[in-house]
């Protein structure tokens, strides 16, 4: 009996009650009751949603940053092959002397050469070669008529360097064969074919800026997370006879 | 008073969602899980019946704007469970009823949200409906779970 009176006053109310302007009323009063337990989660929702607004916020200005980092980086590219690309190898050029190569032996191609300046001409150790008006090495052994230079390419080359349009840190190092990676920059970056390489701010024996080379298409990618780019040097290293230092 | 504390929590976190995601009806599950231990007294069955009119209307009130649509729902399922549960002996009860408790709990969440899609219509109304369907399965388990488990304190 009262099942079916409840039954039958929920209908009765479902069917009349939106012709009642009293009831608008009564959802007011019944809201405005509720006003009070609700208010702790009203605050509550509006702090999450500050929180998430934020947070969403943030992701879209990294996303906005990098996408901006990206469209730098391929107008610089535009500009280098605009302008031409030895705006900074002409700058080495310019301040420096040159001196001949006077060996390059067989067994150590890719490691060492002798030139004929020594500390009588101001030659010091670690003094960066350039080759073209790009660093190819650095000098390892003084001796008063003539000295010697580790190559860029020498597997115990090491320096930090950084990529120009990215500013992405790294390491170059030589592998013994003629060839140069730049190491240790973080996978899946946005570095490109064609982008500069040049020594870094960090590196305590070559100042920073000077111009080795730039990033060729090859890259291998560590199971650590960091990927290591061929660096095509900007001077050529089977064809030289004279270096600047 | 735990049915109170039940819509009161039920209505809290509606408003924390703020209609984003669809609450479980804590309400009905709280009064269903009552009449499942319901020895054949009358003044429980009552009790349930206009407990369940009250919150439904207090329910309409608050969020529907219309009071009779889950007024409607919660009675209905309340004189289902009533009827269904008296038709199984008290012996039977307590042992090869799992299906039939979920059947229940499950009658308590699919049809007083089902009314006002049905009647209103809609598309939108019935994705709700399902999502609250969805979210109201571990609810569901957590209360036959609980059910179970006093069943069987009951029987040590």
């Amino acid at each position: 009996m009262h099942g079916l009176t409840a039954l039958i006053l929920s209908l009765f109310l479902l069917g009349v009650s939106t012709g009642f302007g009293i009831m608008k009323s009564v959802v007011d009063i019944w809201g405005a009751i509720l006003y009070i337990p609700e208010y702790p989660a009203v605050e509550m929702r509006e702090v999450y949603l500050r929180l998430r607004s934020r947070s969403r916020d943030r992701e879209q200005m990294i996303k906005e940053v990098e996408k901006l980092r990206e469209e730098n980086a391929a107008l610089r590219l535009e500009l280098v092959k605009a302008v031409g690309e030895k705006i900074y190898s002409d700058d080495v050029k310019s301040d420096t002397r040159t001196a001949r190569v006077t060996l390059r032996a067989p067994m150590s191609w890719w490691s060492e050469i002798r030139i004929d300046r020594g500390s009588n001409d101001n030659i010091t150790q670690g003094l960066p070669v350039f080759s073209n008006g790009y660093l190819i090495g650095r000098v390892s052994t003084v001796s008063l008529m003539s000295s010697w230079a580790e190559l860029i390419t020498s597997s115990s080359f090491m320096i930090p360097a950084v990529i120009e349009e990215t500013r992405e840190l790294g390491v170059v190092a030589g592998d013994g064969n003629g060839s140069v990676m730049l190491r240790y920059i973080p996978a899946g970056r946005a570095v490109r074919s064609g982008m500069r390489v040049i020594t870094a701010m960090i590196g305590e024996q070559l100042p920073p800026g000077l111009p080795i080379g730039k990033i060729s298409g090859e890259y291998t990618n560590g199971t650590d997370g960091y990927a290591a780019y061929k660096v095509e040097l900007g001077a050529d290293l089977s064809r030289f006879y004279t270096v600047n230092y | 008073m735990i049915l109170v504390i039940l819509w009161l929590i039920q209505d809290l976190l509606t408003v924390f969602t703020g209609g984003g995601m669809q609450i479980p009806g804590l309400f009905m599950l709280g009064l269903v899980y009552g009449l499942l231990f319901d020895d054949g007294n009358d003044d429980r069955s009552l009790w349930s019946i206009w407990t369940a009119f009250a919150g439904g209307i207090l329910w309409d009130l608050r969020w529907i704007g219309i009071p009779g649509f889950f007024t409607l729902g919660y009675v209905v399922v309340v004189l289902i469970v009533i009827q269904v549960w008296r038709i199984i002996p008290p012996q039977g009860r307590e042992s090869g009823t799992g299906l039939l408790v979920f059947v229940l709990l499950e009658c308590s969440q699919l049809i007083p949200p089902m009314l006002p899609v049905l009647i209103l219509g809609g598309r939108t109304g019935w994705n709700y409906f399902l999502m609250q369907q969805a979210y109201s399965l571990p609810a569901i388990l957590l209360t036959m779970y609980l059910y179970r488990r006093k069943v069987r304190n009951s029987k040590i």
